[in-house]
Parts: C-alpha cells; structure tokens; sequence
C-alpha cells in the first residue's frame, strides 16, 4: 500500500509533462482549422482540407499575401475533431492558445461550427467558415465569426423555383429532414418558403440522426402523394431516401435533397436511380460567376484544382466554398494592412468582393446572403447538369419525374 | 507512509494543483480541466459501477441533465452558475432517484441496457422538445472568459469527491455497497436495505455526472443534444474508471487522467490514425492490466518475491507484473 | 391511417425484422454463450458490407453470392481475434471484455476509414428497387432475398446448435463452462469457434446491409446497439428468441416512425425498459 501514492503520483506528472509542438516562424501566417478527418462527416472534411489548402498553396505560388509592403507566406495547421462538437472546441482552444495560429478557417459542419464561434468570440479572433450553415449559430450576436456560404433557409428554395417554373400547377410538398440543427433550418426554411409561394406542406416531419429505415415516413408520404417530395439530411439519409422510395413505388413529379445529390457519390452509389433527382448546391463549375481572386471563373478554379487532385472527377462545392474562405482572408489581411485579429475582423466585416465562388459579403450578423444557391440535376445521359437559376443553367430540368417502374 | 505524510504530499500536491493556473497556456489548463470532469463523472460512476458493482450505462444521461438544467437556468431565469450546477445536480438525483427504483432491480448486462435505454430516450426528448430545449439546435449560454474558473469549479468539485469517496469507504454505506456486489442476497440477509443502499449510489453517480455536465456546458457555451448525450461519454467514463482501478478512491482519477492525456497526445500526433493507436492502447491497458493501475500499484508496492536463482531479477519482476492479470484471466 | 398504408408498413416491419434478426444472432450467440457484450459486433458487420462491396465492385459477383465468402473471412477473424486477444481476458471482470471489444471496434473502424476512405458506399444490382405488387402493398425483392437469407441462417443456426456434436458442445459450454470441461470439451477451441461463427453471421448481415443502405465505416455502431435492444427484448438462449425480439423492435420502430418519427427511438427505448421492468428475462426468455 504504501507507495501507491508515490507511483501514482508519478504517473501523472509523467503524462503532464508530454511534449508540445514548436510554434511557426513570424514571416508567416499560420490559419487554423479543427476538421473532420474521422467520423461521420470525414468526406467532408476532406473536401474542406483540400479546399483550404488549395487556396493557400496558390496563394503561396503567387508570392503570399502582401501587408504593409511585408510579404507573408501563409500556412494551414489542422486538427481532426472526428466529427465531435466539443473536440473542435477543444481544438480551436489548442490552436490559438497553444499553436498561436493567426488567424481560424472554420470546421465542417453546423454543430462543430457552433462550438468553434463561442470560442472564437472568447478571444477575439476572427473565423470564416466555409461549412456550417445553420443560421442559428449567427442569431447570438458574434462578432468574429462569418459565414461565407448561403444559409440553411435557402438551401432548397431553388428546387421549389425551378419546379414551379416548369410547373406553375405543383402545389403540394412533402418534407423530410434529419433532426439536427442545419437540416431542421432547411427544412423549416423550405416550408416557409413553399407557403408564401402558396403550396401546400402535406408532410413535414423530423427523422432521427442516423436513420437505418425510412419507410414508414415514406408510406406516410406515399399517402398524401404530393407532388414534390424534398429530404433535407446528409448523403447517407438522401440515398436512403431514393432507394426506399424506389422500394416502395414513391413517385412524385419531382424529388430534391439538400445535401447529396452535389457529392459524387451520389450517382455512384444509385447509378440511374439518380436520375431527374434535384440538388441544392452552393456552387458549380458551370456557373456563370468572374470574379478578382487567382482564378476569376469557377471554371478556371476547376480545372486548377483537378490538375492538383487528379482523383477529384467533378469538384464538390465545398471545396469551393473552402478555398473561398482562405480569399477573404488574403482580401481581408490586405485591406486591413495588419495581421492584428480585431483589424483583419473589421476588414472582413467590410468586404464586398467578387469571386469564382459569387459574391462574398457579410450582413450586420456576419452571414453572406448575397450569393444565390444554384441547383443541379441528374440526367439520364449519366451528367449532372446546373438547372438552376435559369439566367445560368447550362441546361433546362427534366420534369416531371418518371414513375420508377416506368425507366 | 505514515498517515500524516500521507497527508501532507495530498496537501502539496493540492497547493501545487492551486498555483498551475499561473503557469500554464491556457489550452493546457482547458486539457487539465477537461481530465477533471472526466474524473468528475467516473467518480460518479465508480459508485455505481464500481463499489455496487452494477454496470451503469447510460449515465450519460445525467451528465446531459446537468448541462441542460444549468445552461437553461442560466439563460432563462438569468440564474447563478453555482446555483444552476447545483439545482441540475439535484433534479439528476431526483431522476435517478425514481429511475433507479425501478431498473436497480434488474442485474448485469439487463441493468446497462435498461440505463441506456433511459439516456437514448432522453436524448430523443431533449432533441423534440422544442419549447424547452430549443431541440436539435441547441441553447447557448453566456461566453465566460477565464478558463481558469472552470479549472477551479472542477478541481473543487473532484476533491469533494476524492473526500467524499474515502469517507463513504470506510463507512457502514460503503461496506453495504460491497456486500451487494459481493453478494447480494446476502448483503440483504445481513440486514442491508439493498434498495435504498443501490439508490444512494445510484443517486450520487447522477450527482457527479451531472456536476461534469454544468460544467462542460457552461465552458463549451453550446450545447446541444446529440453532442450532450452521446454514449461516448459513458464509455469514458467507464474507461476512464478501468484503466484507474474501479471502486477505489483514486482510481476515477487516475484513470480520467490517463485516459484523456493520453488521447490528447495521441490525436495531436497520429492525425487520420490515432483512433486506432487508441484502441490498441485500451487493448493494451484490458489485457495487461485489466484490474487498472491502482492494482498495478498496489503490486508494485508489496514486498517482492524472492527471485529464481539464474532469471536476472529486473526483468522476471517486470514480466510477472504485466503477465500475472494474463495467467489469472485467460483460458488455457 | 388507411388499411393500404396500414398494411405496407406492417409489410415494412416484417422485412426490416428479417434483417435484423440476421444483425443480432451472432450478437446473442456470442453473449448467450460467452457471456461477452461484443461491442466489436459492429465492426465485424461494416467489414462484411466492405467485402461483399469489392466482390460486386471488382468482381462483378453478385452480393447473395459474395455472403458465404464475407462469412468464411469473418470467421477466420473471429477466431483469430479470440484465441490471440479475447481469451487473454476471458476470466478476468465482465468489464474487461466490454472495454477489449470497445478497443477492437474502434481500431478495425479507424484502419477501415484509413485504407477505404470515409466514402459512403452500396451495392447497386440490376434487381435493386425492383418488387412485386399484391394489392395495395409493394414488396421489393431485395429485401424479402434478405428476409429469405436471414431465416434460413436463423434456422441453420438453430439446428447447428440443437442437432450436431459440435453445436451442443457449444451449448453447454454456455450453460456450465465446469461441467462441459469436466465432460472433456476442449473449452478454448468452443469459445474461438462461437466467437468465429458469431462474426460470421455479422458479416452475412453486413453483405446483405451493403444492398439495403449505404454505408462507410462508421456504420456499425449503430446496428450494434440495435443488437444489444433485440437480445434484450427477445432474451438469451434460443435462437427464436432473436427473432421474436427483431419483430416487436421492427413494428415498434416502423409504427412509431410512421406516425412520430421524432420521437420513435424514445418511444422504442421506452418501451424497453417497461419490458425490462416487468420481464427482465426478455419477453419470450424463461423467467428466472
């Protein structure tokens, strides 16, 4: 008995004292970041790493950033937060007290994202992020955090325009969506929407986070058969969503998701299923946008990126929206003339810019709801086509949907 | 040791806990406060784990209670943190309380699916019930800056629970506790109200956790169901109680310790592998030393055994040390 | 709720309890007779999905046929996994075992998420979504095939157990570990063999999972703990008992869902423990 004390207490002073890693060098501006590298969104957060760091090797290949006459090579410093709200919290902790990162890129996700801004708030360091879009995180009255994509509410009114546009007759509309902070906004955002245009919500319901089965909201839906059927969840929920209703003989005229369809996953994984399926996308390659940033056109992004990705066959949005993020800064930074965090948050909160990714500017909360979501479409020719909005489509949508026996 | 040198390295150390606020980058102090409310909630487990030996696994739910009620209360009614941690402690003991009455019947493996079933089903409400919990979104409490008020609130709290763990050991309740996972038809033939004796612990395991739960919130500033009451933090804390040594005082944290330094350098470290050099790491910790480090110690502390002539000595007792849980446990 | 709706969803619930049933056999047979939590189930059943996926993606072999080959593989590790880990542990505290089988399900998790990616996955067949029609209710064939292929590996399992040499050795090493030995059953073979064929049956399950739904390495966590609540509410002990408690999880998932999917995973555990309470043995368990 007696030196258990002693070996304990040794014990805990050894694992205290584990190393940590050195600082960066001061011509540097080292961006932080806590991403899921693991977990249930470790797609996404891969998509968002290669964004981030994209946009800074470019950066760096074109001299850095320029401050005051100072030229600054800019680094990435990241973490994985496995998907875990309170580890990104933790990580934010770690690379500002302890990696003395200049500067936050946000996490992937709503929920990590709304642990990440109370902690930026904390010590005044200012954080765009690229991947989290519930606006719920933005309603407390943060200073330091921007959000950079269109918010959860708009997220499937494009599909409901696009439709209506076809269809001035599609009147009814079932929703489905995960019960978690972002897809709840989109679905709630999506009702909202429908009723002021003057549809009818038959179906609206919430289903858990990880739903195996969803046929008995299916059936329930197959009942009321609206005309238009929208799922606001993840991957995984819009290709449980299709194969169930494909199972199940669920025909709507047109059916929607809003986050899915955009991964290239998508069509992998339902080969012609996918087809006439709508997406929510934040952005395409073939939009329309030229803009002042290293690229000017999502195009000419496109093409840089797949030269640097060859694996990356269509690039997803959020690669877009995270390099765009890493833009703002280099604006930011040089517009402030400082790399002082409370100058480079005022300098962001000022900006207006045009990019390969849209405009990017922030209202009084910090939310750039100045950049139109865009919606895109399987078509049987095995392509994903932008339909949406119609001053830039590359080509008009398919409508209605054909019944699934009838392919 | 003597029981006043005991005492008085327990006070050093305590001192030197008291000053490590001024000494350290304030996300190291974030790490050291976040080993303490593992701590917190595998103190709180050890009682109903650990001394009544009933596989508790849904405490999770308190730990929710607890940050729900504190953060609500804070929010709403603008109420003290102390006051809210407090009031979240006791409604958590109420819920265990009348929770316990029912499912501390069952035994095993019947009694962890019943405890998680309780926690799932919280979750499920607390994501649904919109007017009260805001649902899915979450609620956001006020932003407190110095992180070295959580570090005090926590350390506080673990040595009450150190304090109280030693206390309840050597007391009638805690001699019941043993007798109940010792043998339970006994214990009650002894005398023992086995109910309200598994009730206590039960209680006072909910108290702990949702004492974690306050705090967490409070220094996590959001807080939202899926990440508040995730089976993951019951597995921590049973972890955190295993690696330790489960029903003994210093066990909880030593474990807590262990467990969350240890991940805290792994993951800074290993970036897409260090889940897998952590499995390996419970792997090593359940194998070799399934009965926790305090046991280790305890080993290590006893008189050695003479050694066999010819085996050089340093190594025969090192190996005896890590095999000797192997040989006891494995099937030949 | 109208008499055609009401008549595909107990249609749904009868399909999805096929499947998992076939999810919480080997979950049952390894803690019926080891008396272990298996927490590595999960993983056993994402490793199951991932080789009946190549099979299909390199191979072009269909996921039914590619079942018996995820078995055979999932055996090997099962026992392997046994003999060189879990048997180290065996005596040791119930907790031990729990936290080795936690240890495993994370590792084999990390490491699938390491050599595969995180990309979300299925097995798409020129059958997928096909069905037939019976009046007002559609059956999709994918499912009743695996319906089909889950009874038949219940029974097997059962007659396995019931009928051979092997099987009742198995038997009663579960009932009295003492007494099998004592009769000359070589106890350390039984256990890694239980633990190899409880593996087996996760990665029948996983095979035909991959066809049901997508999935990436993270998905096993959650049918684990659907294992967990079957066993309970079915009972230990007999390989019926496992179906028993599939059907009453699936219609009380299926029912709730359909009317408050919110709230259908409280509703399901709630009704858990009312079972517990009352019935601790499970609802078709022998009372103690």
């Amino acid at each position: 008995m007696k030196r258990t004390g002693f070996y304990s207490a040794l014990a805990l002073a050894l694992l205290f004292a584990l190393p940590a890693p050195a600082p960066a060098a001061d011509n540097t501006i080292t961006f932080g970041a806590a991403i899921s590298i693991t977990g249930k969104t470790a797609k996404e957060g891969e998509y968002t790493r290669d964004g981030y760091q994209f946009a800074i090797d470019r950066l760096n290949e074109l001299g850095g950033v320029k401050i005051g006459g100072k030229s600054y090579k800019l680094a990435l410093k990241y973490y994985d937060d496995e998907t875990k709200p309170e580890r990104t919290a933790q990580l934010i902790e770690k690379l500002i007290n302890e990696d003395k990162v200049n500067l936050i890129l946000g996490p992937y996700g709503s929920s990590p994202t709304g642990t990440a801004a109370p902690i930026c708030e904390r010590y005044k360091i200012p954080m765009v992020e690229a991947n989290g879009a519930a606006e719920s995180v933005f309603a407390k009255g943060y200073k330091y955090s921007f959000m950079i994509l269109s918010p959860a509410k708009l997220y499937l009114r494009g599909i409901i325009d696009a439709v209506r546009s076809k269809d001035p007759g599609a009147k009814t509309l079932a929703i489905l969506g995960e019960n978690e902070s972002f897809s709840k906004e989109v679905a709630q955002g999506a009702a909202e929407y429908a009723k002021e245009k003057g549809m009818e919500v038959v179906y609206q319901e919430l289903y858990p986070s990880n739903a195996q089965d969803v046929s008995a909201l299916l059936t329930a839906i197959k009942g009321k058969n609206p005309a238009i059927v929208l799922g606001s969840g993840h991957l995984q929920d819009s290709l449980l969503i299709v194969k169930q209703s494909k199972d199940l003989g669920v025909s709507p005229k047109a059916m929607g998701f809003s986050v899915g369809p955009s991964s290239p996953e998508f069509r992998e994984n339902l080969k012609g299923s996918a087809d006439y399926i709508f997406g929510a996308t934040q952005w395409t390659e073939s939009l329309r946008y030229s803009g002042d940033d290293p690229w000017k056109t999502p195009k000419a992004f496109a093409d840089a990126f797949r030269a640097k990705h060859p694996n990356y066959k269509s690039i997803p949005y959020q690669v877009a929206e995270s390099a765009v993020a890493v833009i703002a800064y280099q604006k930011a930074l040089e517009k402030a003339g400082s790399i002082d965090p409370t100058k480079v948050r005022d300098a962001l909160a000022a900006i207006d810019l045009s990019t390969y990714y849209g405009r990017v500017k922030f209202d009084s909360r910090g939310v750039n709801i100045y950049k139109p979501m865009a919606v895109e479409q399987y078509q049987p020719d095995g392509n994903k086509y932008t339909v949406w909005p119609a001053d830039v489509a590359e080509k008009p949508a398919l409508y209605p949907m054909p019944a699934w026996d009838k392919r | 040791m003597p029981k006043t040198a005991r005492l008085i390295l327990f006070a050093a150390a305590l001192v030197a806990l008291l000053f490590l606020p001024r000494f350290v980058s304030s996300y190291k102090l974030l790490t050291y406060t976040t080993v303490l409310s593992l701590t917190l909630m595998a103190q709180g487990w050890n009682f109903i784990g650990g001394y009544t030996g009933y596989a508790a696994f849904g405490n999770v739910a308190f730990f929710g209670i607890g940050a729900y009620t504190t953060g609500l209360l804070m929010l709403k009614w603008n109420a003290p943190f102390f006051a809210a941690l407090a009031a979240g402690a006791l409604l958590s003991a109420a819920v265990a309380s009348l929770v316990g009455v029912a499912v501390l019947r069952l035994k095993g493996h019947y009694f962890a699916i019943a405890t998680l079933g309780v926690a799932e089903a919280l979750r499920e409400i607390a994501s649904s019930w919109d007017s009260v919990t805001e649902g899915a979104t979450g609620i956001d409490l006020p932003v407190r800056s110095d992180s070295s008020f959580f570090y005090y609130v926590a350390l506080g709290l673990v040595v009450l629970g150190l304090v109280l763990t030693a206390l309840i050991e050597r007391s009638k309740l805690g001699y019941g506790w043993v007798a109940i996972r010792e043998d339970q038809d006994a214990a009650r033939m002894l005398g023992i109200n086995t109910t309200l004796f598994k009730v206590i612990a039960f209680a006072l395991s909910a108290v702990f956790a949702a004492f974690a739960g306050g705090i967490v919130a409070y220094q996590n500033i959001h807080v939202a169901p899926n990440d508040f009451f995730k089976i993951e933090y019951t597995l921590q804390m049973i972890i955190a109680c295993v690696i330790g040594g489960v029903g003994t005082v210093w066990g909880p944290l030593l474990g807590a310790a262990v467990y969350q330094l240890l991940s805290t350098y792994v993951w800074a470290h290993f970036l897409e592998l260090h889940p897998t050099v952590l499995g390996a790491i419970i792997i090593f910790f359940v194998v070799f030393l399934p009965r926790g480090l305090m046991n280790l110690f305890r080993r290590l502390a006893a008189p050695r055994p003479v050694a066999t002539v010819g085996a050089p000595r340093k190594r025969r007792f090192l190996r005896d040390l890590l095999l000797a849980n192997v040989r006891a446990s494995r099937l030949e | 709720m109208s008499s055609a709706e009401l008549s595909q969803i107990a249609v749904n619930a009868l399909l999805l309890s096929g499947i998992l049933a076939l999810v919480a056999l080997g979950f049952s047979l390894v803690w019926g007779i080891m008396n272990i939590v298996n927490l590595s189930h999960g993983a056993f059943i994402v490793v199951g999905a991932y080789i009946t996926f190549w099979l299909h993606a390199l191979l072009h072999v269909d996921p039914f046929l590619s079942i018996p080959i995820s078995m055979v593989v999932l055996f090997a590790l099962g026992y392997v996994i046994q003999r060189a880990l879990i048997n180290q542990v065996i005596r040791a505290p119930l907790l031990a075992t729990f936290l080795l089988t936690f240890g495993l399900e994370i590792l084999i998790v990390n490491l699938l998420n390491f050599f595969f990616k995180a990309d979300t996955r299925s097995v798409q067949t020129a059958y997928s979504g096909a069905g037939f029609v019976i009046g007002p209710v559609r059956v999709p064939y994918i499912r009743l095939g695996a319906l089909i292929v889950s009874l038949a590996l219940v029974l097997a399992l059962g007659a396995f157990l019931n009928r051979s040499r092997l099987g009742r050795a198995i038997q009663a090493t579960g009932m009295d570990l003492d007494a099998a030995r004592l009769t000359g059953v070589q106890v350390k073979t039984i256990y890694a063999l239980t633990y190899g064929i409880g593996a087996a049956l996760a990665g029948a399950a996983g095979s035909l999972l991959s066809t049901l739904v997508s999935f990436d390495p993270n998905l096993g966590g959650t049918y684990t703990e659907r294992a967990f609540v079957i066993c309970v509410l079915g009972g230990l002990g007999n390989v019926v008992n496992v179906i028993i408690g599939a059907v009453v999880y699936s219609v009380v998932e299926v029912f709730v869902g359909s009317r408050l999917p919110a709230l259908s995973q409280a509703i399901t555990f709630g009704i858990l423990v009312l079972v517990l309470v009352v019935r601790p043995t499970g609802i078709a368990g022998k009372s103690v």
